[in-house]
């Protein structure tokens, strides 16, 4: 027996997220389809919200719903402070453990010849930039501790150091090969605590 | 270490099966096709959580099976250790202890094989890579850090080779980002020459009276490591232990700068342990090329039989040792001094098609098992003499 037309659509766009392959997605869709109509409005209401109304904060290239995201306009943060991370999961991940208060910068991803990703193709000239504007001393780099982050956070020394500001690097605490998003919160608080300069 | 007991299901023929070795020798003994290999192949994987034969894993599932199970008890300094390996087309799971070790690399290593099989034979006349990989292999069960550094290199050497196409492609002009992957690849490429370069002599120093001994003293063996950065021998003469990979950092540094321009003409990387070999001289000549066939399986011979004792001295226990189908192929000088090497202190389990090419005489009863189609028929103790009145 075949699926019905909506039913295999639905599955087929639950298909589209990772790890779900044709069993969860069947299982999901039948779900769906139980749920009461209110709820899967709201659904499909958020799914729709979460693109449309999302953008890049066009201070740090954080996700956010407004032009300047939460923290960049919290005005009483340190601004000596510029944390560096990947992706904007990252972020979420260092603001629930409520120990740094200063802002961040967010790559949207690293330097990789392999996946064809240069400097102009994460948000390193927005970072300069930003590092000549304003009163930061200190640049905390967090990219994940795997070849690519490392070479990342390198090039990105290199790159700030020349221009007197104290760079260090998040690396002690996170085990080797290991993504910030999987950190625990104790380990992230050590990784603070033991940041180094390079 | 000893294997003591082995247990199968849905492993390549083997729908189920239950094996109790000895602690001296096993023979696997069947015609051809029944699943000797197969027996050497899953002990192999226990302790390698791999094939020695493939990298695909589904391979080893019986056909039309979705998982396969591999479990044995080891003896390890008089400790049993139950290892055991979970494969389905999701991949592996592997425990030892019971404890489930979510990265292989905390496997491996507890159990220590070596495999004798004929293409080995080949390890002196084959292609550099077939010998690069008998380092990393060797090395690697004995030395978990070297592995870390291999794969950190391995992933480098990929950015930086991907980088300096894109550089000679115009695609890229940062020299600063080259210039960090180069800083990289130097920093773990010094970690794996020196191990490699330290192996090497330990493999020579095991190896040179194994040679002398098996050609009645008429021949000596040297193996040199041959770097693609210029002078690293020296450097390892001259320099003291801790200090080797530092000037071997500085050494590749000054290589690859003075290279670069060639480097990104050429798009990608030509100098690193990815680029080296081993050489072996017998009485100063080059057997891959002056070496009579004779000669390049003694070299071979001498060279396996050396890691044993090799391995022996790093772990302080003696791996396990498999030989599929070599002793056919050795001639009796030769297979005499392999029996008599492994007598009594190494766990042995080895192939045959025939009885009669295997000198039983010089062993100490050991354990015959009688393969037929993916079952074992039966499973005895040879005493002395009792082959020649069953045939
Ligand atoms: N995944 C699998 N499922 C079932 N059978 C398999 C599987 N993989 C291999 N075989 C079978 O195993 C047999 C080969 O076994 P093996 O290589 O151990 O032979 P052997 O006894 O060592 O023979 P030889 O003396 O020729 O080396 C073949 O008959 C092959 O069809
Ligand atoms: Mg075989
Ligand atoms: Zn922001």
């Amino acid at each position: 027996m075949y699926y019905p037309e909506p039913l295999s659509k639905l599955m087929d766009s639950f298909m589209k997220l990772p790890g779900i392959g044709e069993k969860t997605a069947a299982r999901l869709a039948f779900y769906v389809v139980s749920m009461r109509e209110e709820d899967v409005t709201h659904f499909a209401r958020h799914l729709i919200s979460a693109k449309r109304d999302l953008n890049y904060c066009k201070i740090c290239g954080n996700l956010t719903a407004q032009e300047i995201c939460s923290v960049c306009s919290d005005t009483s943060r340190d601004r000596s402070l510029i944390l560096v991370v990947e992706h904007p999961k990252d972020v979420i991940a260092m603001e629930k453990i409520q120990e740094y208060h200063g802002f961040y910068h967010v790559l949207g991803g690293v330097l990789s010849p392999v996946e064809g990703t240069g400097p102009e193709d994460i948000n390193v000239p927005s970072l300069l930039k930003r590092l000549q504007n304003e009163e930061v001393t200190e640049v905390i780099l967090a990219m994940n501790a795997n070849v690519e982050g490392e070479a990342t956070a390198t090039y990105l020394s290199r790159l700030i150091k020349p221009a007197g500001i104290k760079v260090t690097r998040l690396a002690h605490g996170l085990s080797v090969g290991s993504d910030i998003e999987y950190a625990n919160e104790v380990t992230l608080m050590k990784a603070i605590e033991g940041r180094t300069e390079i | 270490m000893y294997l003591e007991q082995l247990h199968l299901k849905n492993f390549r023929n083997y729908t189920h099966a239950s094996l109790q070795f000895s602690k001296h020798v096993n023979i696997f003994i069947g015609n051809n096709a029944h699943g000797k290999t197969n027996l050497l192949e899953s002990i192999y994987f226990l302790a390698l959580a791999r094939s020695h034969r493939t990298n695909k894993d589904n391979e080893l599932i019986l056909f039309n099976k979705k998982n396969a199970y591999i479990s044995g008890d080891l003896f390890l300094r008089g400790q049993k250790v139950a290892l055991e390996i979970m494969l389905s087309d999701r991949g592996k799971q592997a425990k030892s202890n019971h404890l489930e070790r979510k990265k292989l690399s905390d496997y491996i290593g507890t159990m220590n094989v070596i495999m004798f099989a004929p293409e080995d034979l080949e390890l002196v006349k084959g292609s550099p890579a077939i010998r690069r990989n008998f380092i990393d292999r060797e090395l690697g069960q004995m030395d978990k850090i070297y592995l870390y550094h291999v794969s950190q290199y391995q992933q480098i050497l990929k950015l930086r080779n991907e980088y300096l196409k894109q550089l000679r492609q115009k695609k890229a002009h940062d020299t600063l980002y080259l210039d960090i992957l180069t800083e990289q690849l130097a920093a773990e490429g010094a970690e794996v020459l020196a191990r490699r370069l330290v192996f090497t002599h330990q493999l020579e120093k095991w190896a040179q009276p194994i040679l002398a001994d098996i050609s009645r003293q008429k021949e000596t063996l040297a193996i040199n490591y041959q770097s693609s950065l210029p002078s690293s021998e020296a450097l390892l003469e001259n320099e003291e232990e801790n200090t080797i990979t530092m000037a071997l950092n500085e050494a590749f540094l000054n290589a690859y700068r003075k290279i670069q321009a060639k480097e990104i003409e050429q798009g990608t990387t030509t100098i690193g342990p990815h680029r080296d070999d081993l050489s072996f001289f017998v009485n100063g000549q080059n057997v891959q090329n002056f070496g009579s066939q004779g000669q390049q399986r003694t070299t071979s011979l001498s060279v396996k039989l050396a890691e044993i004792e090799l391995m022996k001295e790093q772990t302080g226990e003696y791996p396990i040792l498999l030989l599929d189908d070599v002793l056919s192929e050795l001639d009796d000088q030769r297979q005499t001094h392999l029996l008599y090497s492994i007598q009594k202190k190494v766990q042995t389990f080895l192939t045959t098609t025939s009885i009669e090419g295997v000198h039983t005489k010089l062993l100490q009863s050991p354990k015959l098992f009688e393969i037929e189609n993916g079952q074992i028929l039966s499973e005895n103790y040879l005493e002395k003499g009792q082959i020649r009145e069953k045939r």
